[in-house]
Parts: structure tokens; sequence; C-alpha cells
């Protein structure tokens, strides 16, 4: 399972917030349950009718069979109807409350901050979108209506006994200590054991996914052993689990369904000695075991469903969780001056007491193109980030036109520095609409111009629908080429002042991707350009280069100056320019 | 119960789905009897209770209390039978359902194993997702659901029988107006099955967009565009909520009907007994138990409705699976052996000499791409190692000796040690000598755990360049005879590259290895290097012999640099 990065909301928040859902639409609310109630009362009618008619008989009154099957009848056809209504008025109920729980948590993902949405792989968030948004849907659907129904009708059956007759609703209680102790028995370590089992069978049925997405890999690797070894063993893993809930069940749906037997039994022992004293009529007796006998249907209803309201409470600390994210930045209202982007003696830490960046300095002029090369593991993605202003430094300030990035807000950020790293990402929809969420006003003409500045309109004009064909998941499959450039494409458009490429032209052909980078700089004249190069072609087209060695930039300066330099940057361009300037290797004979 | 899995699935009928599910039925067909026998007397149990309850309101009537006695104990009796056999009932029904789904996840796995390329090549994403994702479940659910409708069947049988042997025209009744008030309601199961099907469909489309959204929010946060978001979300959702609705009009409809059908028949039933107990032809405690018996029918009637429902969906289900199970490889092995030596496509001409490290540049990456499957015999060709056709060699063997790398290899979930070492052979220093000629000595250290760390999600959490350089690390310690490396540095930074570049030979010294590039800091560090041109090699020599000789080769990799 994905590590559990972002926050998991207390018991209080849930309980508040489930509270606050339910009592949201009091007047739906109110006519589910209703309805319900009247459905649960039409149920009531026949056994008292057959309670009526047996003692009739029994007294050799005349009896009208045909109005007591019009009754029958009747009420039946009164309670389908009603219960028709009830579970039509609390599902309208439940997904309108549902579409509003996972409205309002998707709108908390999209306005988590920058730093959390950098650092918390898409594992945790993307677990809580599905497992957990499916999951409260179940209950949500099922759970908490079925109790909801159960628990009316319930209490409904015991006031039909009631009222048949006081006396015959002791023999009931009889069965409610072993109902209840089994029962909290049982919930207290189900849910534990229903996640685990849920957490083993994805387990199991990731592991066959990844075999058959995967095959060709094993079949190289000769992996096959290993796999089906994998798959035994995680079915291993499920199976035990299974045993586990299994062996709750087993000890408690005994007593449960022992629970059903003991009041019926007893109703009508109590109901046999209290008759024979004159105490209760048989009519009286007749129904109330009739009606022993229906508390079943509840009961158990309840009892099925009541340990997913658990599962469901689960999946809503998790949800909920996503707004405990502290904002990462304040806004602190200074304007900048300029367009000046600076550095200055910053340090950056992932994990406290190791540094990643050691006092790195550096001003960046605007309408300059700096490229940032170096090996990897150096830092330079961490500067990068730092000076898009998406992390705050743990010491020193990034700056632009004097005033802390961290402490703009992202709205406005976004219009002084964008970032844009090798990890592109094709939405679902079409490729306009793709490019459009960077400008959401802009016309067609603007859209095909930053398609051109990428080198991808002609691409985009070939696809089967243009500029509509429907893209990303479900649609066309877009190479992780073509997704590149559709991300530079938006940056194209949002048109900030300072642009962070982090590798952002890594995945395309190395020599089309140098033709991007000139038709792209072209387009950017006048803004400022950071990359953080992968290619030394970028370097060298470049106004300066940094070179970042061990959180450090140990050379700065344009290419022909690092060259002449002499440097570490100087060995690499030779070597990769073809030019003898290290020692050439050692090579075994050919 | 026997602990599952076992140990070996078995040979599968795969010649229809149908044959599936029975081959599957028959492999567990003791866990299958046995639950059977235990959901029939579970139903049986239910099904006497009526009469008991009737005998009980006869003796209470004529205040016979030692008759009431006794019937209060056989049914506190049938109460424990119920409460002993519903277990059992349902411990083996669990038993099943797990029985044919982890059976079939097991074949599965094997079958995926076995293909290799081959699954890869014929099967859709969406089949592979299904499989995982519900058709196990569903042949676990086709075979639980034969205990409890096989019991419900003998279930109504007996409350028939029961009925008939009281009264002829009652049974009659009941035997004609269970399947007639089954049968009523199919009417509703086809609309309620398309209006799930269509709110399962948007569902699936609306967690695909919230999937979508937080696979993309990076972007989103960075550039903007979260409201655009938000609000096609909502939408979406509004969307699926309306769908739930109508789903719940259909769904509450048959609720409805599910109450009122049985009720007409309980009202039919009753009313006749009530005729019948006014004509003293019955007792009121058998009137009783007459109502009692059309109440206690519904629970069977449903369960055959269910039935029916769970096996259609268990024969889909089904299908796909031996859709896949039916698969052959495309390539297979002959039975001959080779001692090895010089690999060679003798339609490109690219030959590998043994011990060296040789380089593949190729105008057209495609090119690279074919060459290296037909090398490694992913694809067939006309290849030659040593003085054998490779075609003649068994699979498994071209599969150990001769191993392809390309980036489309996943890493898989697990330690990483594990996911590095495949052979599961190799002493730590020569793991860590991988790591450094692959330059991955820094994502290791970074990991809490280090190699003990665990791969979580195929990998997905290291950035593509690591993803590459731990991928290299496992070419590397997997050691085979030859290496085909497909552009193995694509996606890490010039610095990096160099270093692998530099440290490639000496990993490989004395093996052979190919590489497929056209980077030149790794082609200047390679023996001899092949330049291809539309699937033929066009030259070949030194890397800087070329570059100076031939002015295509030079195009191609310096990329129009001067």
């Amino acid at each position: 399972m994905a590590r559990e990065i972002l926050p998991v909301a207390d018991r209080r928040q849930v309980r508040a917030y489930a509270r606050r859902l339910t009592l949201k639409y009091p007047r739906r609310l109110a006519a589910a349950l209703a309805l319900h109630a009247l459905a649960a009362v039409a149920g009531l009618v026949v056994p008292w009718q057959l309670g009526a008619l047996v003692e009739d008989v029994e007294r050799g009154v005349a009896v009208n069979v045909a109005l007591f099957a019009a009754g029958v009848a009747g009420f039946m056809l009164l309670q389908g109807v009603l219960v028709r209504y009830a579970v039509l008025a609390s599902a309208r109920l439940g997904e309108k409350v549902l579409a509003e729980l996972r409205e309002e948590f998707v709108e908390r993902v999209l306005a988590l901050p920058l730093s959390t949405v950098e650092r918390a792989g898409a594992g945790d968030l993307l677990t809580r979108t599905s497992r957990d948004v499916d999951s409260l849907s179940r209950t949500v659907r099922h759970a908490v209506p079925e109790t909801l129904i159960a628990a009316v009708t319930f209490v409904i059956t015991i006031g039909a006994i009631v009222l048949v007759s006081p006396l015959l609703m002791l023999p009931m209680l009889l069965a409610a200590p072993l109902m209840y102790f089994s029962t909290r028995w049982y919930l207290h370590r189900a849910r534990d054991g229903y996640l685990r089992e849920n957490a083993a069978y994805a387990e199991m049925t990731e592991g066959l996914a990844e075999t058959v997405e995967g095959a060709r890999a094993v079949e190289a690797l000769g992996l096959e052993r290993r796999r089906r070894e994998r798959a035994d063993r995680d079915i291993a893993g499920s199976f035990a689990a299974e045993r586990y809930t299994l062996g709750l069940r087993t000890l408690w749906f005994p007593s449960v369904e022992l629970g059903y037997m003991v009041p019926v039994v007893a109703t009508l022992l109590a109901g046999g000695f209290l008759h024979s004293g004159g105490w209760v009529t048989l009519a009286q007796v007749t129904s109330a075991v009739l009606y022993a006998q229906q508390l079943v249907d509840p009961l158990d209803r309840f009892l099925m469903w009541v340990d997913e309201l658990q599962v469901g409470g689960a999946s809503m600390a998790r949800l909920l969780g996503v707004a405990n994210v502290p904002e990462d930045r304040e806004p602190a209202g200074g304007r900048p001056a300029d367009e000046r982007l600076s550095a200055d003696q910053v340090r950056y830490a992932y994990r406290e007491g190791r540094d990643v960046l050691h006092g790195v300095s550096l001003t960046v002029r605007p309408g300059e193109r700096l490229a940032v090369v170096g090996p990897s593991g150096a830092g330079k993605s961490t500067l990068g980030r730092l000076l898009a202003g998406i992390h705050g430094p743990r010491a020193g300030t990034v700056t632009v036109g004097g005033v802390p990035l961290v402490e703009l807000p992202p709205a406005e950020l976004r219009g002084h520095v964008a970032l844009v790293t090798q990890e592109h990402h094709v939405f679902k929809g079409t490729l306009r609409d793709n490019l459009l969420i960077a400008r959401p006003g802009a016309d067609e003409e603007a859209v095909r111009d930053a398609l051109a500045a990428v080198d991808a309109l002609d691409w985009a004009l070939g696809l089967p629908d243009g500029l509509d064909t429907v893209v990303g998941s479900g649609g066309l499959t877009v190479s992780p080429a073509h997704a590149q450039q559709l991300a530079l494409a938006r940056l194209v458009l949002a048109d900030p002042h300072t642009l962070v490429l982090d590798e952002a032209t890594s995945l395309i052909d190395p020599r089309a991707a140098r033709n991007l980078e000139r038709s792209l700089a072209a387009v950017l004249d006048g803004r400022t350009v950071i990359a953080i190069a992968h290619r030394l072609h970028t370097a060298h087209d470049a106004d300066r280069v940094a070179v970042v060695e061990d959180g450090r930039i140990t050379e700065l300066g344009s290419h022909d100056e690092l060259v002449a330099a002499g440097g570490s940057y100087a060995a690499l361009w030779q070597s990769w320019h073809g030019a003898p300037a290290d020692p050439a290797p050692v090579r075994a004979s050919t | 119960m026997r602990s599952l899995p076992d140990a070996d699935p078995g040979t599968p009928d795969i010649r229809s789905p149908f044959r599936y599910l029975w081959w599957n039925a028959r492999r567990q067909r003791r866990a299958l009897l046995g639950g059977i026998a235990f959901a029939t007397a579970w139903w049986l149990a239910q099904a006497l209770v009526p009469a008991a309850i009737g005998m009980g309101v006869d003796a209470l009537r004529v205040k016979d209390t030692g008759a009431l006695l006794g019937w209060s104990a056989i049914l506190l009796g049938l109460g424990l039978v119920q409460a002993f056999t519903g277990i059992m009932r349902h411990r083996f029904a669990v038993y099943n359902w797990l029985s044919a789904a982890y059976r079939t996840v097991q074949l599965t796995t094997r079958q995926a194993a076995r293909l290799g390329a081959t699954l890869s090549k014929r099967l859709s994403t969406g089949e592979v997702v299904s499989v995982g994702n519900s058709d196990i479940a569903h042949i676990g659910g086709s075979m639980d659901i034969l205990l409890r409708a096989s019991g419900a069947v003998m279930a109504i049988v007996t409350v028939t029988v029961i009925l008939v042997s009281t009264s002829p025209v009652l049974g009659l009744m009941v035997l004609i107006g269970v399947p007639v008030m089954t049968a009523a309601v199919a009417p509703l199961l086809r609309p309620l099955h398309r209006r799930q099907k269509r709110q399962r469909d948007l569902a699936g489309e609306l967690s695909t967009r919230s999937a979508d959204i937080v696979a993309g929010l990076r972007v989103l946060r960075g550039i903007g565009g979260e409201q655009v978001f938000a609000e096609r979300y909502r939408e979406e959702s509004q969307r699926v909520r309306h769908a739930g609705v109508g789903v719940a009009r259909v769904e509450s409809l048959l609720e409805g009907a599910q109450i009122v059908l049985p009720g007409l028949l309980i009202a039919l039933v009753t009313s006749v007994g009530a005729a019948f107990a006014v004509d003293d032809r019955i007792t009121v405690g058998q009137l009783v138990a007459f109502y009692a018996y059309a109440v206690f029918l519904i629970a069977p009637m449903r369960t055959i409705t269910e039935a029916a429902d769970r096996l259609t969906k268990g024969h889909v289900a089904a299908r796909r699976v031996v859709r896949i199970l039916s698969i052959e490889p495309e390539v297979t092995g002959g039975t001959g052996s080779a001692a090895g030596g010089v690999l060679r496509d003798s339609y490109s001409g690219v030959t590998l000499q043994p011990g060296t490290l040789t380089a593949l540049a190729a105008a057209r990456p495609e090119d690279a791409i074919e060459i290296a499957d037909r090398l490694g015999r992913y694809s067939t060709g006309d290849v030659t190692f040593g003085s054998t056709d490779l075609a003649a060699l068994p699979m498994a063997e071209v599969r150990s000796r001769i191993l392809v790398a390309d980036n489309g290899a996943r890493l898989f979930s697990g330690p990483l040690r594990e996911e590095l070492d495949v052979r599961g052979t190799a002493p730590r220093e020569r793991i860590d000598r991988a790591l450094r000629a692959a330059c991955a000595e820094d994502i290791v250290e970074t990991l809490p755990g280090g190699l003990d760390a665990e791969v979580a999600e195929a990998g997905r959490e290291f950035s593509g360049g690591q993803q590459q350089r731990l991928r290299l690390a496992r070419a590397l310690l997997a050691d085979p005879e030859v290496l085909i490396l497909v552009e193995p540095t694509s996606a890490v930074d010039a610095h990096t590259e160099a270093r692998v570049a530099g440290r490639l030979a000496a990993a490989r010294a004395g093996r052979t290895t190919l590489v497929c590039t056209t980077s030149p800091l790794v082609l200047d560090r390679t023996d001899h290097v092949f330049y291809v041109e539309d699937g033929r090699v066009a030259a070949e020599g030194g890397h800087r012999d070329l570059l100076a000789a031939c002015p295509a080769y030079a195009a191609a990799v310096t990329r129009g640099e001067t």
C-alpha cells in the first residue's frame, strides 16, 4: 500500500462532519424516514389481522374471508408502494449528499499547497481519491440507508409488540444481552480485520496486474518462478486475512442467529403460560410470535451493514484529512518591484541535518537564458523548485523584485514564475482543453501559436480530429515526447515572466529537442528562462551556464568562458564533442 | 479447512467458459458438495420453523402445556441447527469463493509468466484491469452461489411437499405462484441492469477524472486551471448523481414489487387457509403456518434470482479468463544447443563479437528496437549464435543467455534488493558494483532503509532517470552472456551519462554487450559502432573514425551540432 503522507482527520472531526451532512437537509431526511416508518407500519398489519382471524375462528365468530383477503392484499400493496417511495427518497438524498462529499473533496485536493503536491507522491492521494471515495460511496448508498431503515423498522416492530401486549414484550429482552455482547465483541475486531482483508486482496490483484502488464520483463529477466511465488504468497496472505474475519464471523453469526430464534421461542412459551392464565388472548400471542419472527429482517439488515459504517468512517477520515494540510505560505502583501529573480545564500534540506544545497547565490537577469547542468543528485532540481517558489529555502532567500517568492499567493506567483518538469501529464479531454487550462480565455490563434512554438502544430493538426481530438486516459495515447511539447505549449500560453524548465525536453528525440528549444526561444524572447539541462546543446545555446555540483554552484559563465576555463564543464563538452579531452578508455581488441 | 492456495492449480479445461467453470467446480467438488449439504440443511431448518410455530399455536390454543413445551423445544432445536448449519454453510461458501478466485489468479499469473512478451502484444490494458478487478470475484461468486441456490431449491420443494400433503389446492397454488412471481419481476431486471451499467460507466469515468486531476495536480497547481477542473468534476459528479437516482427509480420499483408480488401470494395462500380454517378443515395453527410458509418462500425465491445473475456474471468473467488462458506464445524455441560465440543478425548485418562492447546507432530509433528484438528472439529473424541458428535453441536458454533490457521493462514492487538482484544470488559487494556502474548509488542512499526499502507501485515514486538507472543496475546484475541495452541513458543527464558510459566497459569486461544509443558520450566509450540506416548497417568502425569518415553518422549523433 502507498505510504500515508497526508494527514487523517480525527474521530471528532469525522463525527462533526457526518452530523453536519446528516442534518443539512432536515426536511428530505424527515420525509424519507417518515415513508420508511409508514411502510414498516403497513407491514405489521397483516400479522395483526391474522391474530384477530385466529381468535375469531377459535371463538366461532363468523369470518368474512373475502374481506380478510382484501385486507391482506391491500396492506401488502400499500407497503410495497410506500417502500418504493421510501427507497427512492432516501436514494435521492443519499446521491445528493454523496455528490457534495466528493465534490468538496476534489476542491480540497485542488487547493493543496504547492509544496505538499510536489512532495507527496501521487500514491497516497490517488488511493484516497479512488478507494476511499468508492468505499464511502458504498457506505452512503447502502450502509447508511439500510441501517436507518433497519433501525426504524426495528423500533416500530417493537412498538407494535408493546401495543399488542406490553407483557409479551418481556421475552424479547432475553436475546438482548447475547446479541449485544457478541456484536460488540465482533465490531471491536471487525474494522481492522476487514481493512487488512481488503489490503491483502488488493495486494494480490495488484501483483497479478503487475505480472500481466510487465509480462515481457518477466520473460526477459526469467522472473517466471518469482512471479508465481509472489502470487502464491499474496494468495496465502489474502487467505490468512480472510480466515481471520471468517473466524470472527464463525463466533458471531451463530450467536446472532440464535438470538433471532430465542425471542420467538420465548414469546411462544410465555404466551402459552399467559394465555392459560387468561392474561392474554390467542390473537395477542399469535401476533406477538409473528412479530418476533418478523424482527429478524431489520436485525439482520442492521448487523450486515453496521461494520460497513465503520469502514466508511475510516475512509471519511482520510478524505477529510486532506483539508488538514497546513498552508505552506503566508502572503505578506509585498509587490515585486521588477522581474529580477535572485537567490541569496540558499540552503535546503529534505531531511533535517542533511542539506542538499549549501549556500547557493545566484542572480538571474531579466530576459536571460540560464542553463543549469550537473550530475544527478547534485541539487539542480531542488534549486529549480526553490527558484520557482515551490518550496521556501531553509536559510537564505529567493526573491523576485525584492519580494520573497513564498510570500506571494499562488495565483500571483504563477504570473511571475512557472515550473515545467520532465513529469508531464496529459489530461483526459480534447487537445485544446489541455492547453486552455493555462489561459482559459485564449482564442484559436493563440492556441495554434503556442503549438507552433513547440513544433507541435503539424502533429496536432494531423490528429484524427485536430485540436478536438480526445486525448489522455481513455482517449488517444499521446507519446511522452508529445506530452512534453504540450506541457511547454501550456507554458507559452500561461506566459509567465520567468520559466523554470527542469529537463523539460528530456523525452523528446535529441535532434527534435534542439529544434524545439530554438523555436521556443524565439517565442520566449524577452522572458527569463532557467533550463535545467539534460543535453549539452541546451547549455551551448544558453547565455550563461551554471554548473551545480554537490549542492554548490562550482562554475558560472557563458559556454565559451567555461570551455576556456578548462573545468569539469569543459571536460564534459570535449568528450561529448569527440575531441580528446580526457585519456581514451582502455579498449578490448575487436 | 484446508489452506489455500494449492501448490498446483492444475490444468484447466479452456474449451469454453462454461467448461472452465465446470472444471473449477470439479476441482473443489468436495468443498462444494459439503457446502451444498450444509446449505440444504440450513434452508430446511428454516423451512420447518413455520410448521413448529403452527403446532405451538395449536398446543397453546388447547392449553396443552406438554405439547407447547415440546414444540418450543423443537423450535429452539431448529434454531440451534440453523445457527450451526448457517455458519458451516457460510464457511464453505467463503472457502469455495476463495478457491475458485485464487485458482484463477494462479492460472492467470502462470499463463502471463509463460507467455511473456506475447501477452503484452495481445492483451489490452482494459482486459488486464478487469481480470484483477472483477473477473476473479465473479468467478468466485458463481461457485459461492451454487451452495445457497441448491439449498433454496430444496427448501422450495420441501415447503411445496408439506403444503401439498395438507391441501393439494394450496400446494398447487404455491407451486405455480412461486415461479410466476419470480418471473414477474424479470421485466424490471433488464432496465435495471442497463441503468446500473450506465451509472457504473459514469462513475468509472468520474474516478478516471479524479485520478487524472491527482496525476496532473502539479501542472494544475503550477500553471492554473483548478477552477476549470473543479467545475468539470462537479458537472460529471452531478451526472453520476442523476444516473444513481435513475438506478434507484427502477431499484425501488423492484423493491416494491418484491413486496407486492409475494404479498399477493401470501394473501391468496392465507385467505384460502382462512377459508379452510373456518370450515375446520385445518387448525388455526396450520393457518398460521401457511402464512409463515408464504412469507418464508420470499427468501429462497430471491436467492434463485440472485443465482441467475451471478452465474451470468461468472460466465462473462470466465470467457475473458479463457481467452487469456488460450493464448499461445508467438515465438517458440527448438531443442538444440549452442556453444555461443558471435551473435549475428543477417538482415541488418549487426554482428556482436564475444567479449566486446558494441554500439548500434540507428538513424531511426525503431530500427534499433527491431534489431534488438531479433537478436533477443522476441521476433523471428535469421539470427545465428556461434555456428547455430538461434531459433534452434530452447526459449529458456535464449532468455537466460541473451538479455534485452529496454526502457519498457518495468521495476516490480518488492524489496529493492530482490528487485535488482533478480537471480537472487549476488553478494552485497556485487550489488554495490552494479549500482556504481549504473550511477545509482545515490538513489539507494537516500532511500529510508537503503537496499531493504520497499519499491512501491512499480517504482513510480522514482523519477524517470532514477528508474532508468535502477533498470540498468538490474540488467548488469543479471550478468548474462550477451546483454543488449536499448537506450539505457536516454533519461539521465549528460554528467551522469558520461559516468555510466565510462563504467559500462569495466562492468561488462569479458562479456558481450550491445548498446543501442545515439549519444556521443556513450558511443565514444565503445569498441565498435554499427551505424544503421533503413534497417541495415550503413557504416561501421570506431566512433571517432566514423565521425570523421561518415557525415550521416556525425549528423545523427551530434544532432546537427557544429
